[in-house]
């Protein structure tokens, strides 16, 4: 029963989507509606727990049997608490239930998002700038005639970008769209084709059961 | 080892100074770019422009002025703007673009009807998830999937909300966003519904979004940092100059940047060859 039910509603539940999109009577349409704005909404509401749940157990573990770099899960728990907490009192500017300014500086949800969210996020993106430079330089070779083109394509593409090259050579970002407009869509086009078969495939072996890795290959 | 030290040393230079020190651009706005922001503007005064916020902090460089223009680009032409995410890390995102674009836009208003304002003017619908759930609701009813905005506020007592109430009185959306998202719009909100969409997104994604665009699933591209400096070129040539251009401005260091990747590449084929030669 423990396989079989979930192996059941998974295929009930793939058919309904399916009909959902191809039959559009009003009773099909609202039910299809119901289970998505309030059932799959409640499922999400879950994962939420599920996720925080996860989150500080894996973190409590590592702690209590301090295992390596455990020091810095005590950084992880005590921002998810203390952003929990200020989010949740201190309201989007700081004037919630709990007043979070001290004087003239607030220091709502906001404003730790701005001044330290998107400066950490952004400098880890910004590292990837320096492995595309030493890959660049170590690895990007003319060895045969495919390399050759690709690497002419990407001198191309990348020279338009720069717009005093744009404007010295007017025709050069003409050609960098043509490369991206012709040959890399016919490229992409067929390989998004294989994917969406693999999908479908794929799709179709969990709806009748004979794909259960999601089930922990059970 | 040491050349790559130096290849580091020598980017964090070509980077810094230009960031500091900005030099004059002129970037060539493109078709993608064109498509997108002519459609916008000549979008009808019953339709309402719809901005996903899709990324997260990691790209907020690169996406984060294509945000901004799309807004000051409504707000010039006073068409109606519903602002939202599909990803929770938007929120912070989409509430700074506003909070940017309107105390430019109120700064220099005289009268209320000049003022940008809450409700009338935009709305900031939040965060809903599943991405299904408001992909697919917002065709019957905006309110229903959201029913409270970013601010607490009650979706059916807002004037906007009142005209704007599925993607029928959408004219466009444009989604953008550091993952595949705007496909998501595709898939679901365009095949759908019919909506009109436009998608922003990184430069290394931009090679995934030109089919979509060949086949006019998608209306218009801003393909990173360039696609972001050329939707400002635009904004100024038809409503005049605005306080920054952020991404013309990080085009200096894009500029210098992508030279230096293309010496490093020929002086690394230049080795190659001279060494292959020696053998």
């Amino acid at each position: 029963m423990k396989v079989k039910f979930p192996l059941i509603l998974c295929l009930i539940m793939g058919i309904i989507g399916m009909i959902a999109y191809y039959v559009p009577h009003k009773a099909v349409q609202n039910f299809d509606n119901e289970l998505r704005n309030t059932a799959l909404r409640i499922i999400f509401a879950f994962s939420l727990v599920l996720g925080v749940g996860s989150i500080i157990r894996h973190h409590w573990e590592k702690i209590k049997r301090k295992r390596e770099f455990w020091e810095y899960s005590y950084v992880t728990l005590i921002s998810l608490f203390l952003t929990a907490f200020i989010g949740l009192f201190g309201g989007i500017d700081g004037k919630g239930i709990i007043k979070m300014a001290i004087g003239k500086f607030s220091f709502d949800i906001q404003t730790i998002y701005v001044n330290m969210a998107i400066p950490l996020g952004a400098t880890m993106f910004s590292l990837l700038a320096y492995f595309m430079a030493s890959a660049a330089y170590r690895a990007f070779r003319a060895r045969n005639f495919e390399a050759i083109l690709l690497l002419i394509a990407a001198f191309i593409v990348m020279l338009a970008s720069v717009p005093p090259v744009a404007r010295l050579i007017p025709k050069l970002p003409y050609i960098s769209e043509w490369i991206l407009d012709v040959p890399n869509t016919a490229a992409k086009r067929g390989m998004l084709f294989g994917i969406t078969l693999g999908v479908l495939s794929t799709s179709l072996k969990i709806l009748l059961g004979i794909e259960r890795g999601w089930l922990g290959g059970k | 080892m040491a050349s790559r030290r130096i290849i580091y040393l020598v980017l964090t230079l070509v980077i810094l100074i230009p960031l500091l020190r900005p030099f004059k651009l002129k970037p060539l706005p493109m078709k993608p770019v064109e498509k997108l922001f002519y459609y916008i503007n000549n979008l009808p005064k019953d339709k309402a422009l719809l901005i996903s916020v899709d990324y997260t902090p990691d790209t907020e460089a690169e996406l984060h002025p294509m945000t901004i223009a799309l807004l000051k680009h409504a707000f010039h032409k006073r068409i109606k703007v519903g602002v939202l995410t599909l990803t929770l890390l938007g929120l912070g995102l989409a509430e700074d673009a506003l909070r940017v674009v309107l105390k430019e836009f109120n700064e220099k208003a005289k009268t209320r009807e000049d003022s940008i304002i809450y409700g009338r003017d935009y709305v900031f619908l939040g965060w809903q998830t599943p991405p299904l759930v408001p992909l697919l609701g917002m065709g019957e009813s905006i309110t229903k999937v959201f029913p409270v905005d970013y601010y607490g506020n009650k979706t059916d007592t807002l004037p906007l909300l009142k005209e704007i109430k599925n993607y029928r009185d959408v004219g466009i959306v444009v989604s953008i966003s550091g993952s595949a998202i705007p496909m998501l719009y595709v898939t679901y909100a365009q095949t759908t519904f019919g909506i009109k969409v436009g998608a922003g997104f990184t430069a290394v994604s931009a090679a995934d979004y030109y089919p979509y665009l060949n086949s006019g699933q998608l209306t218009g591209l801003l393909a990173g940092m360039r696609g972001g400096a050329e939707y400002e070129e635009l904004l100024e040539e038809h409503f005049g100059k605005t306080k920054r251009r952020k991404a013309t401005e990080a085009m200096s260091a894009q500029t210098t940047a992508h030279i230096t990747i293309i010496l490093l590449i020929i002086i690394g084929n230049l080795i190659y060859f001279l060494k292959r030669k020696k053998r």
